[in-house]
């Protein structure tokens, strides 16, 4: 299965994960819907809608889980019949990711949910210490970033 | 108390069984178990309900029938499963040196009485 990151880090485990876990297809990105990694996706416009749907599902079920519960949901499992996806948040030094894993009848949630645990513990181990200045997200970097990355995922020129 | 609760405590009562677990053999999840401790339920169920999904699919492709009773012997420890007609399977873990006929015996009649 092809995968692209534009963090380094995250390649070996995520690679480790979706072979495991036999997964259809998997997505690493921010919980602001900047994608980090992907995995079995083939067009630029996959990555993009997922992304955006991935952390405005996160969001929502986050803030749902806040009203009915006092906590946020941290994860989300949907069933469909022929395929499943399983959304759960990844802690790492780097701040919190959101990790979106589509897989079908050759997995199971349990063993997705198995090699998820595995994947959270080797991408906190790997992931580097965040940069002590950090620049404030404002929409003209989100859409910049956003290109650059896409554009390093599916190895095409970045254009600003 | 669930309706697995007699099964599981029957099984786990045989020598040198570790755990004992009813698991969903689609989604690989708990349904009920009994653990000893330090054994991971969670983990346990999600790869005995996939090996026993790939067991009874290798048989039907062979054209052997149905899955009758499924062993893995480890160097550790052994696996063994049953599955009926539901989505449910019952799985033990045990030590080498258990005996795995009891073992069986006791995995059919928990069989019997979940269907």
């Amino acid at each position: 299965m092809n995968i692209a990151t534009v963090e380094p880090w995250v390649e070996a485990p995520l690679r480790r994960f979706v072979d495991d876990a036999r997964a259809r297809l998997a997505l690493l990105l921010h919980p602001s819907g900047q994608v980090i990694a992907q995995a079995g996706f083939t067009r630029e416009v996959d990555v993009m809608s997922a992304c955006a749907l991935a952390a405005a599902s996160h969001a929502t079920a986050g803030e749902l889980g806040r009203r009915v519960d006092g906590h946020a949901f941290r994860s989300l499992h949907y069933a469909g019949p022929e395929r499943q996806l399983f959304l759960s948040p990844v802690e790492t030094a780097r701040g919190a990711y959101i990790c979106l894993t589509v897989f079908n009848a050759e997995s199971s949630l349990g063993l997705v949910r198995m090699y998820f645990e595995e994947l959270c513990t080797e991408l906190a181990a790997a992931a580097p210490p965040l940069p002590s200045i950090r620049q404030p997200t404002i929409a003209a970097d989100f859409e910049l970033d956003l290109n650059r990355n896409l554009a390093a995922l599916f190895g095409r020129p970045v254009t600003s | 108390m669930t309706p697995f609760t007699s099964i599981l405590e029957s099984l786990s009562r045989q020598r040198g069984v570790r755990a004992s677990l009813v698991v969903s053999e689609n989604d690989g999840l708990v349904v009920d178990s009994r653990l000893r401790f330090g054994q991971d339920g969670d983990r346990v169920a999600a790869l005995a309900a996939s090996m026993y999904r790939k067991a009874r699919l290798s048989a039907r492709a062979a054209r052997l029938g149905a899955v009758a009773f499924l062993q893995l012997d480890a160097e550790r420890g052994r696996v063994c499963a049953v599955g009926g007609r539901s989505d449910l399977v019952i799985v033990v873990v045990a030590d080498p040196a258990a005996n795995v006929g009891l073992i069986r015996v006791e995995l059919f009649k928990a069989l019997e009485s979940l269907e």
